[in-house]
């Protein structure tokens, strides 16, 4: 063998593998998902039924729908918005307030969005000057919490006297609205990443910046877009849960953010941005609401609950790292 | 210098190759107590990584290093310092905050956990005087010497480990005349102390200085070691490029249209006086200088990427707003940094993105990306520059280096270019994708597109332009045809000033 058939050889052992990881990183949640669905059917009473399945869709479409937002921010190289909680409730408030107003869902529901927006668009500027995203988007919770708090006195918010739990229980077919409209977030969410021209920045600033530029693609203009859809979600995802809950207070909502980024990483988004896709944020948020459903259903205390969905995340992630660093080596 | 005395370090049949490139073949290399090794070559002639294996950061395929006539095993930097050898940093690896006699102790190994401020000081002085820094005082912060003593404190910390082999890699290279002298000084009183010195430099000049031998790097292979005294700086610069043209470079065009571009009155940070260069339709002007020369400087400023204080730039004939990349892109200036990896692809994005990237708004209605434009377009690209059209959903973190300089320079043929502005374009880059990169800068040339090319290999500058001008500390020295210009007399140019 000369020396040439030998490195091609070799070459083609290595882009083998990488494709290899690549299927395995792929598919490994999708696999896992089926996998704890046939255990839990086969071994927890009351998990194989319509109901359960129904609520273990309806858990992930809230977190669902900000973890496919989240992505945006992600997939820019911009970590992860720690400002999740916060803000939801924030906009959530401004729905049943607004709806208490003008007694129009719609209206209200709209307003809220708006605000979301509004608060995103105010933090991806400051994000788009240089400033660490984790920094400002804590600080930016900290303060819309305690807006939140001041204008609330604290105290529950309800609606009264109008129905505004229509996005929350309104049913197609058995089935929720929440889940419908997780489910079309999603694959939009996915086509513009993949179709638009701002989704296609969004990756190449993520995967470099320093490229990116010298390309001509605006940093600051692309970060605040990636701001914009996650924001947008955060009002959609409050709007829904408002709605479902029909109240709603200024410390609610406590495990939303960590739920939120635990799905994006357990999806296989890299951390460090440039690769990964909305589809697998929303397969994470899925993977987390069942585990959830099913320790629930075996009757494990929360504490413990808390405890194996940290251990089950960390685990896939170090896995999915590994998987990626053995695929570009 | 004792001729006839045992070797300190020899390495024997060395070997290193990287995927089908050579970086290291059966090169030998030995060095005798007390004597001074230069070590010349070209950029990628091998020099560095024989430097690397030495010091221990890289370990060899195959080939054999004695130290006095024992076999070691340099497998790592510490197996290397036990050995005797040191390295003389490039970059500093001193600590800013901390005093001089500080960092003199820092990280030397059978150092007590506490010296007295007396006794540190003490020693210290003693062997910054060494140096030649006798005046300098212990107690001074690092952050306050100039880049010449910071050198020089780089060279003591060295002494302190008393090393018997030391290894300086192109310690002039960011120094001003005057502090040269000061490194060669301390430089020669080390080999008067018994020490072995290998020398890399680029710096002509500073071998006839200071160097007893010279062994010279050329495409991963060395020559044997000369004597200096036996030597011209003629003889030295034919045997550092002694390698045939030959069909590398594209023929020339000949004939030269209009002016597509050019900078009038430019003034650049970084540059001295102003800058007046043009580019022809069907012209290859070659910019070429070593680091720090300016050449970079221009490039940058042309492309937008950095300021520029006065002066302006015209496009067939008409001034364009040099402010910000994304306007020099619309205007056609497509610009390919000298170091890819940084700023010119995507690592972790597949090629036909890549390729895509700069005219992504180009093929977009009302914001949609039109993937068959994309597409059809992309291919087009790749097959112009030879990328395997097989590979456009690789990633392009996982081709070659040649393979992604190839998509790092074909990408801007989308913006459908007026002028292309190049730096490095074949560093680190095989011989046969250096070929098809030469080739497709010439037809793209040939095709009315302004090129300008910068780069520090000489060799280069001479096979592919039409006309080179040259810089030496922020001047432009000379700018004249390529007919004009002989090998020697350009790298004497870039190399040989201070002579």
């Amino acid at each position: 063998m000369t020396i040439t058939e030998k490195i091609s050889l070799r070459l083609q052992d290595q882009s083998g593998l990488r494709r290899r990881t690549d299927t395995i990183r792929t598919w490994a949640l999708p696999i896992l998902i089926v996998l704890v669905f046939v255990l839990a059917s086969a071994f927890v009473p009351e998990f194989f039924k319509f109901e359960t399945i129904r609520s273990i869709l309806l858990l992930t479409s809230i977190t669902g729908i900000v973890a496919v937002g989240m992505t945006a921010i992600t997939l820019s190289g911009n970590l992860f918005s720690l400002g999740v909680t916060a803000s939801a409730v924030f906009s959530g408030v401004i729905y049943i307030w607004v709806g208490q107003g003008t007694g129009n869902m719609f209206i209200a529901a709209a307003v809220a969005i708006v605000a979301a927006v509004v608060i995103g668009l105010i933090q991806g500027f400051i994000v788009g000057l240089g400033l660490n995203t984790v920094i400002v988007t804590l600080a930016a919770g900290s303060i819309i919490y305690g807006l939140t708090a001041i204008l609330t006195k604290g105290e529950v918010v309800q609606a009264q006297g109008v129905s505004l739990e229509g996005f929350g229980t309104f049913q197609i077919f058995g089935i929720p609205l929440p889940i419908y409209i997780f489910v079309i977030f999603t694959a939009v969410a996915w086509f513009l990443t993949e179709h638009t021209l701002i989704g296609r920045n969004v990756h190449l600033l993520g995967s470099n910046k320093n490229t990116a530029r010298s390309s001509g693609i605006s940093p600051m203009g692309t970060t605040i877009w990636a701001f914009t859809a996650f924001s947008l979600s955060i009002g959609i995802a409050a709007v829904l849960q408002a709605s479902q809950m029909h109240q709603i207070q200024a410390d609610n909502l406590p495990g939303l953010t960590m739920d939120v980024v635990a799905a994006v990483l357990v999806g296989g988004t890299a951390v460090t941005g440039g690769d990964g896709s909305p589809i697998k944020s929303a397969i994470g948020a899925l993977f987390i609401a069942t585990i959830t459903q099913v320790m629930v259903l075996m009757s494990i205390p929360e504490g413990q609950r808390y405890f194996v969905l940290g251990v089950v995340v960390v685990a896939l992630v170090v896995v999915l790292h590994l998987l990626r660093k053995a695929g570009t080596r | 210098m004792n001729v006839d005395a045992p070797s300190r370090l020899r390495a024997t049949g060395i070997t290193k190759s990287y995927g089908a490139v050579n970086a290291l073949a059966d090169v030998n290399f030995e060095l005798k107590p007390g004597e001074v090794m230069a070590l010349l070559g070209e950029n990628g002639a091998g020099k560095s990584t024989i430097v690397k294996v030495i010091s221990g950061l890289i370990i060899p395929d195959t080939g054999q290093i004695t130290v006095d006539g024992e076999p070691v095993s340099l497998t790592s930097v510490r197996a290397s310092q036990a050995a005797g050898i040191a390295v003389v940093q490039q970059e500093f690896s001193t600590v800013g905050t901390m005093s001089v006699a500080e960092n003199l102790v820092l990280g030397q190994s059978g150092a007590p956990a506490w010296w007295s401020p007396k006794k540190l000081n003490d020693q210290a002085k003693s062997i910054l005087a060494r140096v030649g820094l006798e005046d300098l005082d212990p107690r001074r912060s690092v952050d306050t010497l100039s880049v010449a003593e910071m050198q020089l404190l780089e060279i003591a910390r060295v002494l302190a480990k008393d090393a018997k082999i030391i290894i300086f890699d192109e310690p002039t290279a960011a120094l001003s005349d005057a502090e040269i002298v000061r490194v060669l000084a301390a430089v020669k009183r080390l080999a008067a102390e018994g020490r072995s010195v290998i020398y890399v430099t680029h710096r002509l000049g500073e071998v006839f200085e200071i160097a007893d031998r010279v062994t010279i790097f050329r495409n991963g292979r060395s020559e044997a070691p000369q004597n200096v005294k036996d030597l011209t700086v003629d003889r030295v610069v034919e045997l550092m490029i002694g390698r045939e043209l030959g069909h590398l470079y594209p023929e020339r065009s000949e004939k030269f249209g209009a002016a597509v571009l050019e900078a009038k009155g430019l003034k650049v940070p970084g540059i001295k006086g102003e800058i007046n260069l043009t580019v022809r339709r069907g012209e290859i002007l070659g910019l070429t200088g070593q680091l720090g020369s300016g050449a970079s400087e221009i490039m940058k400023a042309i492309s937008g990427t950095a300021d520029v204080l006065s002066g302006e730039v015209l496009l067939d004939g008409e001034a364009v707003d040099l402010r910000g990349r994304r306007r020099g892109i619309i205007m056609g200036i497509a610009y390919c940094s000298p170091d890819r990896k940084k700023d010119g692809i995507f690592a972790g994005i597949s090629v036909r993105r890549n390729l895509s990237s700069p005219w992504l708004r180009r093929v977009s209605r009302v914001g949609f990306v039109s993937r068959a434009q994309e597409n059809s377009e992309a291919t087009r690209s790749a097959s112009n520059f030879a990328i395997d059209l097989s590979r456009l959903n690789t990633l392009v973190g996982n081709l070659s280096g040649g393979n992604q300089q190839k998509v790092a320079v074909g990408k801007w043929l989308g913006i459908r270019p007026r002028v292309l502005l190049v730096e490095e374009p074949t560093r680190g880059v095989d011989i046969g994708a250096r070929a098809e990169i030469y080739a497709q800068l010439r037809l793209l040339c040939d095709s009315g597109v302004g090129v300008i090319v910068a780069s520090s290999d000489t060799n280069e500058i001479l096979g592919l332009s039409d006309t080179v001008a040259t810089y030496y500390r922020g001047t432009q020295t000379a700018n004249k045809p390529v007919q004009e210009w002989t090998e020697s007399d350009l790298v004497r140019e870039v190399m040989h000033r201070e002579d």
